[in-house]
C-alpha cells in the first residue's frame, strides 16, 4: 500500500472502534451486573429514607454477599437498631430483630428498613438470571452515554415485570439508571446510580438512589463507604442460627 | 286453694312495705341488670353474626384451605389465600343446585393484601374484589356515607373505608394507587378513583378497599380466580339442608388445579367466623358469670327477708297452726309469698332494663375506646331486645325468689303452736 493511500485510509481506521456494532444486551448486562460489586464482597453503607415531612432516617450498615443469593446485613448506626440483620440466603429472606431477641422470615419483595429498596433490590443485585435483555438503542442519561436495555422478567414470579436499565458505553458498563415497571406498567420507582468514585482499589458508582414514582417524595439514597472485592467468605456466615448468634 | 294462698301472700307482702321493698328493690335491680346484660350480648351476636354473613362468609361458604390450616382465631381467618379457579361457574352450580335447598345466592369474591398510596400517604390495604349487583347483603352492612356504592362493570373505581379514607386523605372522586405482590410473586399495580366512602362496621374493616372482581384478578393476576364463594340462604335455619347440596355441588364442579397441600372446603359461618364466634362466647360467658353473681346478691335478699317475716309473724303463724293450719299449707303461704314478691319485682325489673335496651338499640352505643370496638364488633353498639332473653331473666327471678323462700318456710311450718304463741 502506498504511503498516499494508507493517508487515505488512516482516518476510516480510527473511526472502526467508533463504528463498531455494539456489544449484544446479554453482554452489557452482564459487564453492568459486576460494575458496582465483585461476586464477593464486603461493604459499608448508609441508608438514608426520606419521607415527605418527615425528618430523614439514617442508618449505617455492614454488608456481605456472596453470589447472586447470600447476603447478610448488619445494621451499626444508630445505636437503638444496632444489631437489627437482614439475611438472604437461597430464595428465602430472614430478619433479626435485636430487641426480641427473634428471627423471623421475610418476603423478598418486602421493603428493607423501611426504605424504598425491596429486599430483593440489596441482595438480588443481578439482571442477568432473571431477565432477558434487549438493545434498544443508545441515549444520554444524566449527562452520560448509554446503551438503553429493555428488561423482560423470564416469568411471572420475578418482583418486576419490566425494567429500562441504561448502562454506559463508554466501556465501563456502569449501570446509571433503571426504570421498574409492574405488571399492569406502571412505573413503580427509579433508581439512580451516580458519584463514581474509587473504592476498594477501583472506581464504580457509589451513590445508589431508589424514588418512588407513587409514593410522591419518597426516595432511599445508599452510599458505599467502603468495599472491599473478592474476600473469602465461609458459607456458614448465611444461616440463620449465625444470624440469630450475632456472628 | 291455692289462689286463696296466693292471694293472702300477696297481701302479706303489703304488710312489710320497707322490707319487701328492699328485698324486691333489689330484685327488680338484679332483673333490670339481667335484661341490660343480655341486650348487650344479644346486640353483640347479631352485630357479629350480620357483619360476618354479610361481609365475609355468607351463610356458608366455599373456600380453599391448606389441608393442616388452623385458624388463628383473627377476624381475616375467614378469607382464603388460596385461588378457588372457575369461580364463577362455581357459584353458578351451587346456586342451580342449591336453589330447592334454600341458596338464594352464591357469590364469588377476591381478597387480597397489599397496600394503598395516595399523594405522599400510604395505607395497608385489604383489596376485595366483588360483584356489585350480587352483595345487597355488604351494601347495606356497610353503606355509603359519601358517593355511591361500588358501580358494577367500573374496573377503575375502588370504594372505601371512611378510616382509611382518612388516612389517605382522599375523598371521591380521588385517585388511590394499589400496589400488591402477586401470589406468583410478581408487584403489580392498579390506579383506582375513589366512587364511595362507607361506613365501615367492626373496627378489623378500617383498611377495606373494594373494586370489581375483574379488577381484583387484574390486579393479583388470577384470571378467573378468586379466594371465596359466600352462599346466602333464604333461611339460615336450613344450613344443614343447604350445607349438603352446596358440598354435593362442589364435589360435582370440575374444578381447576388447586395449589399442592391445599383442598376446597364448604365451611359454615360460625366455622369460618371463629374470631367472631369467640367474642359471642366470651360475652356469653361474662353473662353468665354475672348472672350468677346477681343471682347469689338477690337470693341472699330473699332468704333474709323472709327470714325476717317468719320471726315478725311468729305468733301469728302459731296461731295458723293452732287454728288447724297443716305444716305444708305454711310451707305453701311462704313459698308462694317468695313467688309473689318475684313476680312483682321481675316485672318492674323487666320493664325498666327492658326501656333502656329499647332506647339504647334506637339510638347506640358509641364504642370509642378501640378495644371496646373490637368487643362489640362495631364503632357503636345496638343492643337487642330479644323476647327470649326478657323471659329468660323474668323467670329465672321468679324461681330465685320461690326457691329462696324455701327455706324461711320450712322454719315457719317446724314452730309449734304452743310455744310460738308464748312467742313475744
Amino acid at each position: 500500500m502506498s504511503r498516499r493511500a494508507l493517508l487515505v485510509l488512516a482516518p476510516a481506521l480510527l473511526a472502526v472502534p467508533a463504528l463498531a456494532a455494539p456489544p449484544d444486551a446479554a453482554t452489557i448486562l452482564r459487564r453492568a451486573d459486576r460494575a458496582v460489586l465483585g461476586e464477593t464482597a464486603t461493604y459499608t453503607l448508609r441508608m438514608t429514607v426520606v419521607r415527605p415531612g418527615k425528618p430523614e432516617r439514617v442508618v449505617e450498615m455492614k454488608g456481605w454477599k456472596k453470589g447472586d443469593d447470600q447476603g447478610l446485613v448488619r445494621y451499626t448506626a444508630p445505636a437503638k437498631e444496632r444489631g437489627t440483620a437482614y439475611l438472604r440466603s437461597g430464595e428465602s429472606t430472614w430478619l433479626f430483630l435485636p430487641s426480641a431477641e427473634k428471627v423471623v422470615r421475610v418476603g423478598a419483595k418486602q421493603n428493607f428498613g423501611g426504605g424504598d429498596f425491596s429486599n430483593a433490590d440489596i441482595f438480588r443485585l443481578s439482571l442477568v438470571k432473571d431477565y432477558d435483555p434487549t438493545l434498544a438503542g443508545e441515549e444520554s442519561v444524566e449527562g452520560e452515554a448509554c446503551y438503553k436495555l429493555e428488561l423482560k422478567a423470564k416469568d411471572r414470579s420475578i418482583a418486576y415485570d419490566r425494567v429500562v436499565y441504561w448502562v454506559r458505553s463508554d466501556g465501563t458498563f456502569y449501570p446509571v439508571k433503571a426504570d421498574y415497571y409492574t405488571l399492569s406498567g406502571k412505573n413503580l420507582k427509579s433508581l439512580l446510580l451516580s458519584q463514581v468514585k474509587p473504592i476498594g482499589g477501583r472506581a464504580r458508582p457509589t451513590l445508589m438512589t431508589m424514588e418512588s414514582r407513587v409514593d410522591e417524595g419518597s426516595r432511599t439514597r445508599l452510599e458505599f463507604l467502603t468495599i472491599q472485592d473478592d474476600p473469602k467468605l465461609d458459607d456458614r456466615l448465611f444461616s440463620p442460627t449465625a444470624l440469630e448468634r450475632g456472628e | 286453694m291455692t289462689l286463696r294462698l296466693l292471694s293472702i301472700a300477696f297481701r302479706n307482702l303489703l304488710r312489710a312495705k320497707r322490707r319487701n321493698a328492699l328485698a324486691g328493690g333489689s330484685m327488680a335491680l338484679g332483673t333490670a341488670a339481667l335484661v341490660f346484660a343480655s341486650g348487650l350480648a344479644d346486640g353483640i351476636t347479631r352485630q357479629l353474626s350480620d357483619n360476618l354473613v354479610a361481609i365475609q362468609t355468607g351463610h356458608l361458604q366455599v373456600v380453599v384451605r391448606p389441608d393442616d390450616f388452623e385458624a388463628q382465631n383473627n377476624p381475616f381467618d375467614a378469607y382464603g389465600q388460596d385461588r378457588l379457579p372457575d369461580a364463577a361457574a362455581l357459584a353458578r352450580r351451587i346456586e342451580a343446585e342449591g336453589r330447592v335447598a334454600g341458596v338464594a345466592r352464591a357469590v364469588p369474591y377476591l381478597f387480597a393484601r397489599g397496600s394503598a398510596v395516595a399523594g405522599s400517604r400510604s395505607s395497608v390495604a385489604w383489596i376485595v374484589g366483588i360483584e356489585p349487583a350480587k352483595e345487597r347483603e355488604l351494601r347495606s352492612a356497610q353503606p355509603a356515607a359519601e358517593g355511591v356504592f361500588l358501580p358494577e362493570g367500573d374496573p377503575l373505581a375502588v370504594y372505601v373505608a371512611e378510616p382509611a379514607a382518612r388516612k389517605l386523605r382522599v375523598g371521591v372522586g380521588d385517585a388511590v394507587s394499589f400496589i400488591v405482590q402477586t401470589p406468583q410473586g410478581a408487584v403489580n399495580s392498579l390506579d383506582a378513583t375513589v366512587c364511595g366512602i362507607f361506613r365501615k362496621g367492626a373496627p378489623w374493616y378500617d383498611n377495606a378497599f373494594y373494586v370489581t372482581l375483574g379488577a381484583a384478578q387484574a390486579l393479583v393476576d388470577w384470571p378467573g380466580g378468586a379466594t371465596n364463594v359466600k352462599v346466602i340462604l333464604e333461611d339460615a335455619r336450613s344450613l344443614s339442608r343447604a350445607r349438603a347440596a352446596v358440598e354435593a355441588a362442589v364435589a360435582g364442579a370440575r374444578a381447576g388445579p388447586l395449589a399442592k397441600g391445599t383442598r376446597i372446603r364448604v365451611e359454615s359461618y360460625t366455622e369460618a367466623g371463629r374470631f367472631s364466634w369467640a367474642i359471642i362466647q366470651a360475652n356469653q360467658a361474662a353473662l353468665v358469670m354475672l348472672s350468677g353473681f346477681l343471682f347469689a346478691a338477690a337470693g341472699v335478699g330473699v332468704v333474709n327477708a323472709m327470714l325476717m317475716s317468719v320471726r315478725e309473724r311468729t305468733r301469728e303463724i302459731g296461731t295458723m297452726r293452732a287454728l288447724g293450719m297443716r305444716r305444708s299449707r305454711v310451707v305453701r303461704l311462704f313459698v308462694l309469698e317468695g313467688m309473689a314478691l318475684g313476680v312483682v319485682s321481675a316485672v318492674v325489673g323487666a320493664l325498666a332494663g327492658g326501656a333502656a335496651v329499647a332506647w339504647l338499640a334506637a339510638t347506640g352505643i358509641p364504642m370509642k375506646v378501640s378495644s371496646l370496638a373490637w368487643m362489640a364488633g362495631g364503632d357503636v353498639l345496638y343492643p337487642a331486645l330479644e323476647l327470649a332473653s326478657l323471659l329468660r331473666a323474668v323467670l329465672s327471678i321468679v324461681l330465685l325468689s320461690t326457691l329462696a323462700a324455701v327455706y324461711p318456710a320450712f322454719s315457719a311450718s317446724r314452730l309449734e303452736p304452743r310455744e310460738a304463741l308464748h312467742h313475744v
